[in-house]
């Protein structure tokens, strides 16, 4: 019966993940201090709630063995190992094997072809750049595009790109282009690409999901307050600052629907201009809960 | 950017270039001066095969043009760009989105304040 009840509460905990804890997550101020551990927590939570949702469905299929969860899995793949793994299989244990398989399944399918999506676009974007991007005399690695309107990005991939539209070299100093093109290969060098990846496209599909719905924005601004950090430690973060503020205000319409992330704009200069925009204890904490968030519905598991 | 890939860019500026009138794969290497007739021939038809260019056939001999203009590239280049086509998959990270008015004044003010204090100014 125990394993039950150790079902019910992984399905509990991945319930709680997936929602309370997300938008609690979201609206605490003090990630702003360590982006990159929340990133790792953020992280952390999905794949939590995913290991619960897998395991409960597990310890519902292996508790006819009576014999705990580690034994009972033993149990459960030498019988499917042996070729006559629905041998015995009652209502419950078909319904939780069905559960965790289910799982699984949609969790390929749906990040595959979500992230095969991403890459296509992504590849469509650079085979543009290969046609219209000229390289930089000026700044080595930064590739320039035709146009007045101020856009500087980074197209991730195997080699990322750095692109700057001719609008923001002259909207910038020279110190304050470097500044930006510092933040763009903080971006490259620490892959956020990869990070982002998995997280593209949740928002549509799971717009009932609060994580789904909260993670790839905050994990998004929180790439970017990372961004920052990389280049504040190369340049002056006054230079970032100021740069951030003229490519925001640079007059072009605002997008009304990406209204979540323009609003971290404030928040990013408000961290360049204070000295203090990171705490070490802050990230050390973090770290921590990442780790047991991660590891809890695992020695759950194991240890019944 | 790999050398095949600055090829068929310096191939295609050579098709823009000619607005709507098809080249002949000679007047095409003809202003490649340091290329193979036989290499632009060979990129005009990966370029083909990619859907970039077109080729039409007059009588014995082949002419291509350039599929679209470089500025309707340029637009679905800068869209993606700006984030406006509403996947935000291709460019994952544009530097800054754009703030209100109000937000603006704020900001320009907070940096005023900072940039004020001495060292750098425009």
């Amino acid at each position: 019966m125990s394993l039950f009840v150790t079902a019910a509460v992984l399905m509990m905990m991945a319930f709680a993940l997936l929602g309370p804890v997300s938008a609690r997550l979201a609206q605490s101020s003090w990630v702003t201090r360590a982006p990159r551990s929340a990133v790792v927590l953020w992280q952390s939570i999905g794949l939590s709630a995913i290991a619960s949702g897998i395991g409960a469905g597990l310890a519902v299929a292996v508790s006819r063995y009576h014999a705990g969860f580690a034994p009972g899995m033993r149990e459960l793949v030498i019988g499917l190992v042996g070729g006559h793994p629905l041998l015995g299989l009652g209502l419950p244990d078909a319904l939780g094997l069905t559960l965790a398989a289910d799982l699984l399944i949609v969790l390929f399918v749906v990040f595959g072809s979500l992230m095969a999506r991403t890459i296509r676009s992504r590849a469509r974007h650079r085979r543009l750049l290969n046609l219209l991007a000229r390289e930089s005399p000026q700044y080595p690695g930064t590739e320039l595009i035709e146009d007045i309107r101020p856009v500087a990005y980074c197209l991730p991939g195997r080699r990322p790109r750095i692109v700057m539209s001719d609008g923001a070299l002259q909207l910038l100093s020279s110190h304050e282009a470097r500044a930006v093109i510092g933040h763009e290969q903080g971006h490259a060098q620490e892959h956020h690409g990869l990070v982002m990846l998995p997280m593209l496209g949740l928002q549509k599909l799971f717009a009932w999901v609060p994580y789904a719905r909260l993670a790839p924005v905050e994990i998004a601004s929180l790439l970017e307050m990372s961004a920052d950090d990389y280049s504040s430690r190369r340049n002056d973060p006054h230079h970032l600052a100021a740069a951030l503020v003229l490519m925001a205000t640079s007059g072009h319409v605002p997008s009304c629907s990406l209204g979540a992330t323009g609003a971290a704009i404030p928040i990013r200069v408000e961290r360049l201009l204070h000295a203090s925009r990171n705490s070490k204890r802050t990230a050390l904490a973090t770290g921590f809960i990442a780790g047991a968030v991660i590891s809890a519905p695992l020695a759950l598991m194991f240890l019944t | 950017m790999n050398r095949l890939g600055e090829l068929e860019r310096k191939v295609m500026d050579v098709l823009w270039g000619s607005a709507k009138t098809p080249l002949a794969g000679r007047e095409v290497a003809d202003q490649l001066p340091d290329r193979a007739y036989t290499t632009v021939l060979t990129i005009l038809d990966r370029l083909r095969r990619k859907g970039l260019v077109t080729r039409t056939t007059v009588g014995r001999s082949h002419r291509f043009a350039a599929s679209d203009t470089r500025e309707s590239y340029m637009a679905e280049l800068m869209i993606e760009a700006m984030g406006d086509s509403g996947d935000r998959g291709a460019v994952l990270v544009r530097f800054a989105e754009s703030v209100s008015s109000d937000e603006a004044q704020v900001l320009r003010r907070a940096l005023d304040d900072v940039t004020n204090d001495g060292e750098h100014h425009r």
